[in-house]
């Protein structure tokens, strides 16, 4: 390769580092080759605390300019910022510094201000407030957990017991350890009673079981149609009655031809007819007693539900058995 | 015989003289560790002369040649070059030495053309047309014309050694350094460079300093010969003085006998 | 005893090459073909190996910080992890390795050949100082090709992470997000800081290395061992170098 291609392919090489540089530099400096494009603003601050010059500067979270300068001036410390041209603040504009994550730098939030307010001129001071910094969040942080603490401490203690008096859960033990036996017993009858349900033995489990039941039932209604075909033949008497009487026999008679006497005979047949019409309708209890069959399904079902709560007694011991008890039965 | 005075050095390139340059040892001596290599030499080699240093290998002729050009410093005792100290790095800004390597030491990486040009290029004594003048001539003097593109690895032995010396003769040295200019080399070659050798001289009147161990070259071109032997100097005189040696030393260095019935290394294993 | 007396006397002859070398810089212009010459061979011809490598420890990185971020929900800090240590860390310290292997050892195979073979004698006799001809252009040249080696390698680092975060679907961030994280932590001074780093690291490793050759002893056999130990010595210096550089740049 002769002299002059060399030169040529070093000068190229060179340019290109040059040019990579370059690039570095823009993409991360943002081009601050341009140091005097934009204006200036200071922003005093008690303290500064982790802000670096080459922070951010943001207006409602948009990025618009960089801390160009930190300084201390008196008492305070000064910030100053470099603001993109263009961008223009609200004299009533706050500045603050914020905190943009635990391991994040800082940067200078500035908000919108008000549109009437003036805006700020190069150079000018910008308002600004104090925020909390993560050390005093953390500190708070830290007296919360204390408190917190101690809360759940005493929580602890009350369920534990403190100083030798025993805690909710001692006592509970010792309740149930006590009273274990009972409780057994309780169970073991509960269990006695449903099986009793079962096998019909006692009142409400013949009630429940026993054929007989629906064959009394039936004959309830059987005495009830006697009673009426005795009502029958009642008012059969009451006819022959009242054709003794209609032809004026004995002292009925004359009763009966008084109108008003008679009148009240009439209501009280009526009332009479009312009531055996009621029950052959099955209104009123004794109707619907015989004329619903509901009762006696309601009968079956509530049969049917103790039958699984026993099931379930079975299964899964007394405790959920309380709970499936409860709730098949509501 | 170009005309000028007896002592100057005449430059091959122009018409321009140098002052020749002497050299001068005194009680030099050297050691590498505790090993002794030179034990206080002392001569002197007057100016447009060629001293050839002869010995046997091992003897320290290389390690003096260094010194007299400044790579080796002494441990006691000085070398003078022109009554400048040579282990003085200041002392190769006075005179201007060549010393021609036993391998020729050309510069791999570079052809034999640039190999020539380079001291002329580093010194900017010359306009680069006035370098390719300077280093053609060279070549010219040493019948390499040729040989200009050609890389030192491309060369043969023979060759190579003339490229050193044309590369030496480009300095216009006031004085030449030959390291065994002729060892590895066919007996024509070897003639050859001594020709060479004594052609230089005669020329350009350089002063030289030869180190050899090749008989026919110090009788027949050497104005005085040394003779070190175990880093001592043994002898200094004229070559018609080795025809006849009187020390049995240097009577066995110079024609030694090959005797097959009792060889030397059995005498010196015993 | 003698390895200490060894030790600080490379030492002592490395410092005194630089002195003798910045004593001819003025010569340096009339030497511009030569420092050309170095420049290609420092930094054109390792372009390629330092690309390849930077875009796969980018990538390895990027691959690494996914896996291990990803406990504790912090996978969108993959940029910032990458851009950081690739300009701060790895570009640097990656192209100042590669050098040390690819050009260190060549530098001292050269100079340690030219020693054995007398040339470096021969240069001394024709009054070319070896740290004029041969050790300022080489140091003039990766002065001026480091920065440039070590730019790219620390943006074709960055690239290959974020390739790597985009289309790893277990990673699956998107090169915006990747930047925007990158950008967000790596200022442009971290990334002068590691020009700086390697601008030190190829100064110290060709000087070493130029250093180690030229003071080579011996026959050919001692150019290899003269190799081996300039690269051992140029790593050692990096680390220890890295270790110093960081702590007074940060």
């Amino acid at each position: 390769m002769n002299n002059a291609q060399q030169t040529a392919r070093v000068g190229l090489f060179f340019l290109l580092g040059l040019a990579l540089i370059w690039v570095a530099f823009e993409t991360l400096s943002d081009g601050k080759v341009f140091k005097d494009r934009g204006y200036t603003l200071i922003a005093g601050f008690e303290s500064l605390k982790e802000l670096k010059v080459g922070d951010e500067v943001r207006m409602a979270g948009v990025r618009i300019g960089s801390v160009e300068q930190t300084r201390l001036a008196g008492r305070r410390a000064e910030a100053v910022l470099r603001i993109d041209p263009g961008v223009r603040i609200a004299s009533d504009a706050t500045g603050s510094i914020v905190m943009a994550g635990i391991i994040g730098t800082d940067y200078i939030g500035i908000d919108l201000g008000t549109t009437t307010a003036p805006m700020l001129e190069p150079g000018s001071e910008i308002h600004t407030i104090a925020s909390l910094d993560l050390n005093s969040v953390m500190a708070q942080i830290g007296k919360l957990g204390t408190k917190l603490d101690d809360a759940l401490g005493g929580l602890s203690d009350s369920l534990k017991g403190k100083d030798g008096k025993p805690g909710l859960f001692q006592k509970i033990d010792t309740l149930v350890g006590e009273n274990g036996e009972k409780i057994t017993a309780t169970v073991s009858n509960l269990q006695e009673v449903s099986a009793k349900l079962n096998r019909g033995e006692g009142t409400l489990g013949k009630l429940i079981n026993d054929p007989k039941l629906h064959d009394d039932l039936l004959a309830t209604v059987g005495d009830i149609k006697t009673a009426a075909g005795e009502a029958k033949t009642f008012m059969a008497n009451a006819q022959s009655i009242v054709d003794e009487v209609k032809s004026g026999k004995g002292a009925l008679g004359m009763l009966v031809y008084d109108e008003a006497t008679a009148n009240n005979v009439r209501v009280s047949v009526k009332n009479v007819r009312d009531v055996s019409d009621k029950i052959a309708r099955g209104e009123g209890t004794l109707g619907k007693l015989i004329n619903d069959d509901s009762l006696f399904t309601e009968a079956k079902g509530t049969l049917k539900k103790a039958d699984r709560a026993i099931d379930s007694l079975d299964d899964n011991g007394p405790i959920n058995a309380l709970g499936i008890v409860a709730k098949s039965l509501f | 015989m170009p005309a000028g005075s007896p002592s100057s050095t005449r430059s091959p390139f122009s018409d321009t003289e140098s002052p020749a340059v002497g050299v001068k040892l005194e009680n030099l001596c050297k050691s590498f560790g505790d090993f002794v290599v030179l034990k206080d030499v002392s001569f002197a080699v007057e100016p447009s002369e060629i001293f050839v240093l002869m010995g046997p290998s091992g003897s320290g002729k290389s390690v003096l040649l260094k010194h007299i050009v400044g790579l080796e410093t002494p441990t006691s005792g000085r070398v003078l070059v022109d009554n400048h100290d040579a282990a003085d790095p200041v002392t190769r800004e006075h005179v201007r030495m060549a010393l021609v390597f036993q391998a020729g030491a050309l510069f791999s990486s570079l052809s034999v053309y640039d190999n020539l040009a380079l001291y002329l290029r580093e010194h900017r004594v010359a306009s680069e047309s006035a370098i390719r003048e300077k280093v053609e001539r060279a070549l010219q003097i040493l019948s390499l014309d040729k040989t200009g593109e050609k890389f030192p690895s491309e060369l043969s032995g023979g060759m190579r050694k003339r490229v050193a010396i044309a590369r030496a003769l480009v300095m216009e040295p006031q004085l030449m350094l030959y390291d065994e200019p002729t060892s590895e080399l066919d007996p024509v070659m070897s003639a050859t460079i001594s020709e060479i050798i004594a052609t230089l001289k005669d020329e350009y009147r350089v002063t030289s300093i030869v180190v050899s161990h090749d008989r026919d070259l110090a009788l027949n071109i050497a104005d005085r010969v040394g003779i070190l032997m175990d880093g001592e100097l043994i002898h200094v005189g004229p070559p018609s003085e080795l025809h006849t040696p009187k020390d049995p030393r240097i009577a066995d260095f110079l024609n030694p006998k090959v005797d097959l019935k009792n060889p030397r290394f059995k005498k010196l294993a015993t | 005893m003698k390895q200490i007396n060894a030790v600080l006397e490379g030492f002592g002859s490395t410092v005194l090459l630089l002195v003798r070398a910045l004593s001819y810089v003025g010569t340096l212009p009339r030497q511009w073909h030569r420092f050309i010459e170095h420049c290609y061979l420092i930094g054109y011809t390792t372009l390629p190996i330092v690309a390849i490598l930077s875009f796969f420890i980018g990538s390895v990185l990027a691959l690494q910080a996914g896996y291990s971020m990803e406990n504790f929900g912090a996978k969108q800090f993959i940029g910032t992890l990458v851009g950081l240590s690739m300009a701060r860390e790895l570009g640097p310290v990656m192209v100042a390795i590669l050098l040390a292997g690819r050009v260190g050892s060549a530098i001292t195979a050269e100079l340690a050949s030219m020693k054995v073979y007398q040339e470096v004698d021969a240069l001394e006799t024709m009054n070319i100082p070896p740290a004029r001809m041969l050790v300022l252009p080489r140091l003039a040249a990766v002065l001026v090709m480091m920065p440039v080696l070590a730019i790219i390698g620390d943006l074709v680092g960055w690239y290959g992470g974020a390739l790597i975060s985009n289309y790893t679907h277990t990673i699956a961030i998107g090169p915006e997000a990747y930047f925007s994280a990158l950008r967000r932590f790596t200022k442009f001074t971290d990334v002068m800081n590691g020009l700086m780093k390697a601008e030190l690291f190829g100064f110290g490793i060709v000087l070493v290395c130029c250093s180690i050759g030229l003071n080579t002893r011996g026959g050919p056999r001692e150019i290899g061992a003269s190799v081996t130990r300039a690269v051992v010595t140029s790593l050692i210096l990096i680390l220890v170098l890295d270790y110093f550089v960081t702590k007074i740049l940060t």
